[in-house]
């Protein structure tokens, strides 16, 4: 070992020392930035025993990475859910709040047996009728509200929709630049770390696997298989739509020409944000819209008149009109939007309450109460009877058949409930496992402080050791010059 | 008559510690040139015809040694078109009358007249042209086929898609796909999965493959894999397509899910050549449509954006979509015995009988060292040797002079015994 190379051996020291000093200040300058990770240079001895800085990369596990992308997008679906059926509860709220059409259903069963004792009060009668008025005022506003959600989640998947596009246009420029710099050998760390927190936006609308290529090149699919980004970015569309009623459904998002939502999707993402808001709006809502109609149904079919003079003139609708001439025999979709109150019933726009004692507001052939007796209660007995008596509803309402019309609607707003709380409690345990999974990938990839300050520190000795290195070999170089006079 | 041989032999030790001090100044004045390898003397005795009872004084030759094979330090530059060399092997480099010479100071830069890589003597580096997939003209013991490596006229052709490799998991419970599958590119065409790449044609715009799959049976399972240009794809839905399709192949997997036959599938890419895609990797297994593999070859014309040269001296431009392609190999000549090579001015040296003709070899083949980027190498002078060297050799020098002003005061002596 000759003095140069003492000389070369230190000097390369000091070199390498201050790479790794600037890496340390990085760390600690991205120490507040959730992305960052920790980078480290890579040194090597070189042939002559020098040292060298050979690269910078930065700690990394994938597995735990690919682990925090799938908690994201099954968090952020069950966010998703959770926030609709929230909303929808908020506005229908439970079976005592006086909102619910459960409550004013019981409210109606209640004025119409108060009535039944004592049909020749016409307070009673008109309270009825103000009783329905209610009840059909009150699945207009669910439906409205139901159609109103279902609007509202559709813009939501239009935005996120929107938002993929942006983040994959920025995903295409950070993988370029990371593919170019592996290709070069230059410091690609800052990239990854930008491209990998794109992928955890991208996450949290759709969930997505990756494949990585030579040169770190990396190929996105959704978690269903359709190509986001393979080189360059596939687009991702969606035609929003502005309205919707019961009977709308809505548009599929594609991505590379396959439908990855709604109901006929080829291959359905099934995780993050659009995932759940797609539940939203070709499920959730549309089941309890299905319980909405049924209900409107249950009170045009009890409430009808038929025919007493065995004329075989068709049943036909009594105090609740469906919006059409005939009374529905099955499910409607958006009954319980234009269900009303008949104006034959209503006294304040010149209706006669009575007709519930007597029957007749389709006709003569109609009339029950033939000899105008004040105190004939009989209709309204069985009008009592019908209500109370045990129907068959639709499957698509996902409830039992067979109950009464009460319990049906206590039971929609149970399955409301329940829905809402399984939704509550898978999004809490995703938002676990993802805060799990966030601390772990943190603390394996993350930037610690105080491991920092402890390796310059040491950095700190290892350049004042080569700097008196340096300054030994000068003052032999020294002895030497003193010797040539 | 010895003392007049006394004043010839302290002339001729004068001459050789002159000559040693030379090399020692020629040595400490070039301790900074990258690529120099130092000189050294060696003496010899030459003794003249001598007998028991009287002594002739003779003289002593200088032999001139340099230290050609002994590596020298590297020193790290960052410089992708700094070179250096990692063993025995020697840049092949070209002066401007054309003669090729040998050298270790590898700190090419890019001439801007001309765009060859020169180092700091002027010195034009020497390759081969491998670009576009040639191989090189290797002649073994001489500079033919040579061609300065030239980066300024260097123009990235579309390098049209070739091959490529697609495998996934296509989920065994897949439902089997009602006919039309995709293959039959009719408007109720149905699929089980879809993935898309990306491949080149002949000029280079980027052509979008659709990669459809079907399950057409349950037992022996079966997939059909059809693939489509996506620019034919209709406005709406995924079929028909305007055009049939590129390619279908039938994959067939045995009852533990491995691929029994059809592991490839080769298709005419619009306007450019024929892709050969390796399906190998196809599993059907109980789970998730997965893609596994994905990734097909060629490149888009593009400006270049930086040099990159291989350990193995392979020159590599990258393009600004980071796509590589080999446009030059560097060789690297080996001669029997280093040492004895010519040194001429700038760093180079010439074979001569001496040291074997040069052969030329490839960086990372076995005695000829590798390429080293972003480095030059040091010259390998020691500089406290040097001025310890230099120091004897002073004292050598005078010593010398004594002996002979030690002679010419006897020979003083004898001129006074006449007076």
């Amino acid at each position: 070992m000759s003095l140069t190379t003492a000389f070369n051996t230190a000097q390369s020291s000091l070199l390498t020392t201050a790479t790794q000093l600037a890496t340390s200040s990085r760390n600690v300058a991205g120490a507040g930035d959730p992305s960052a990770s920790r980078k480290i240079t890579v040194t090597t001895t070189t042939a002559d025993g020098s040292a060298r800085v050979v690269n910078i990369t930065r700690a990394s596990d994938n597995l735990l990475y690919e682990r925090t992308l799938r908690a994201t997008s099954a968090s952020a679906g069950q966010q998703a859910v959770l926030q609709g059926l929230g909303q929808l509860q908020l506005t229908v709220g439970d079976t005592t709040s006086s909102t619910s059409p459960a409550a004013k259903l019981g409210a109606l069963d209640n004025a119409l047996n108060t009535y039944a004792n004592a049909p020749d009060n016409t307070t009673l009668a008109t309270a009825v009728v103000t009783a329905a008025r209610d009840v059909a005022i009150g699945l207009n506003a669910a439906t409205m509200t139901v159609q109103q959600l279902r609007g509202t989640a559709d813009s939501k998947i239009a935005d996120a929709v929107s938002q993929v596009n942006d983040l994959l246009t920025q995903f295409q420029a950070q993988n370029t630049a990371v593919v170019v710099g592996s290709e070069n050998g230059t410091d690609v760390t800052d990239a990854l770390d930008k491209r990998d927190a794109i992928l955890s936006k991208i996450a949290e609308k759709m969930g997505v696997t990756t494949v990585t290529r030579a040169y770190n090149d990396m190929v996105v699919y959704t978690d269903s298989g359709a190509t986001l980004f393979e080189t360059t970015a596939r687009t991702v569309s969606f035609k929003s739509t502005p309205v919707f009623d019961a009977a709308t459904s809505g548009n599929s998002v594609f991505v590379d020409g396959v439908s990855v939502s709604g109901p006929s999707a080829a291959m359905p993402v099934q995780s993050g944000e659009i995932a759940g808001l797609t539940t939203v709006r070709d499920s959730l809502t549309v089941t309890y819209q299905n319980q909405l109609d049924e209900i409107a149904r249950g009170l045009v079919a009890t409430f009808a008149e038929s025919d007493q003079t065995a004329s075989g003139a068709p049943t036909l609708p009594g105090l609740f009109t469906p919006g059409s001439a005939s009374v529905p025999g099955t499910l409607t979709p958006g009954l319980a939007g234009v269900i009303a109150v008949n104006s034959a019933f209503d006294p304040t726009v010149g209706g006669s309450p009575a007709l519930l004692r007597d029957g007749g507001a389709n006709g003569a052939a109609y009339v029950v109460n033939t000899a105008s007796a004040a105190a004939y209660s009989a209709h309204l007995q069985a009008t009592v009877t019908t209500l109370e008596a045990a129907r068959t509803f639709d499957p698509a309402g996902q409830l039992s058949s067979g109950t009464d019309l009460a319990t049906f609607a206590a039971g929609s707003v149970s399955w409301l409930e329940a829905q809402r709380q399984s939704a509550s409690a898978a999004s809490d345990s995703a938002s676990a496992v993802l805060s799990q999974a966030s601390n772990a990938l943190s603390t394996t990839t993350g930037i610690n402080l105080d491991q920092e300050y402890a390796a310059q520190l040491e950095l700190e000795r290892s350049y004042q050791a080569s700097s008196k290195l340096i300054g030994v070999v000068g003052q032999l170089y020294d002895s030497l010059f003193a010797v040539i006079r | 008559m010895s003392l007049y041989g006394m004043l010839r032999t302290s002339v001729s030790g004068m001459n050789a510690q002159s000559n040693l001090l030379s090399t020692v100044s020629d040595n400490i004045a070039n301790s900074g040139t990258a690529g120099y390898k130092s000189s050294s003397t060696e003496f010899s005795s030459l003794l003249l015809q001598t007998d028991s009872s009287s002594y002739e004084s003779g003289s002593v030759v200088t032999d001139v040694r340099h230290a050609v094979s002994k590596q020298g330090n590297l020193s790290y530059s960052g410089t992708s078109t700094d070179l250096a060399v990692q063993g025995n092997g020697f840049f092949m480099v070209q002066d401007p009358s054309g003669q090729t010479l040998l050298t270790r100071a590898g700190g090419f830069q890019v001439d801007a007249a001309t765009g060859n890589l020169t180092n700091s003597a002027g010195l034009t580096l020497m390759g081969y042209d491998i670009a576009d997939g040639k191989s090189p003209n290797v002649v073994l013991n001489g500079a033919g086929g040579l061609a300065a490596i030239n980066l300024q006229n260097t123009k990235l052709a579309a390098n049209p898609s070739t091959t490529g490799a697609f495998a996934a998991n296509l989920p065994s419970n897949a439902a089997v796909v009602a006919a039309p599958t995709a293959g039959a590119n009719a408007a109720a065409s149905s699929f089980s999965q879809k993935s898309s790449l990306v491949a080149y044609d002949n000029v280079g715009n980027q052509v979008t493959l659709d990669i459809y799959m079907s399950k057409t049976a349950a037992s022996p399972a079966t997939w059909e894999v059809a693939v489509f240009d996506q620019a034919d794809a209709p406005a709406t839905g995924n079929f028909p397509y305007s055009s049939a399709a590129l390619a279908t192949q039938t994959l067939t997997f045995d009852s533990y899910g491995n691929l029994a036959s059809g592991g490839s599938i080769s298709l005419g890419v619009p306007g450019g050549q024929t892709l050969a895609i390796d399906m190998s990797g196809m599993t059907q297994l109980a789970a998730n449509y997965t893609p596994l593999t994905a990734s097909v070859n060629g490149n888009a014309p593009s400006s270049v954006s930086g040099v990159t040269i291989n350990k193995d001296g392979t020159v590599y431009a990258t393009d600004s979509n980071g796509r590589q392609s080999a446009i030059f190999k560097i060789p690297l000549a080996t001669v029997e015995s280093p040492d004895h090579l010519t040194p001429v001015a700038g760093n180079a040296f010439i074979a001569n009988q001496e040291s074997g003709a040069a052969q030329v070899g490839f960086a990372e083949t076995a005695g000829v060292g590798s390429v080293v980027s972003g480095a030059t190498e040091q010259s390998n002078v020691d500089m406290a040797s040097e001025l310890t060297k230099m120091i004897v050799a002073q004292r050598d020098y005078t010593a010398n002079s004594k002996v002979f002003q030690t002679g010419t005061e006897l020979l003083d002596v004898l001129m006074n015994l006449k007076r």
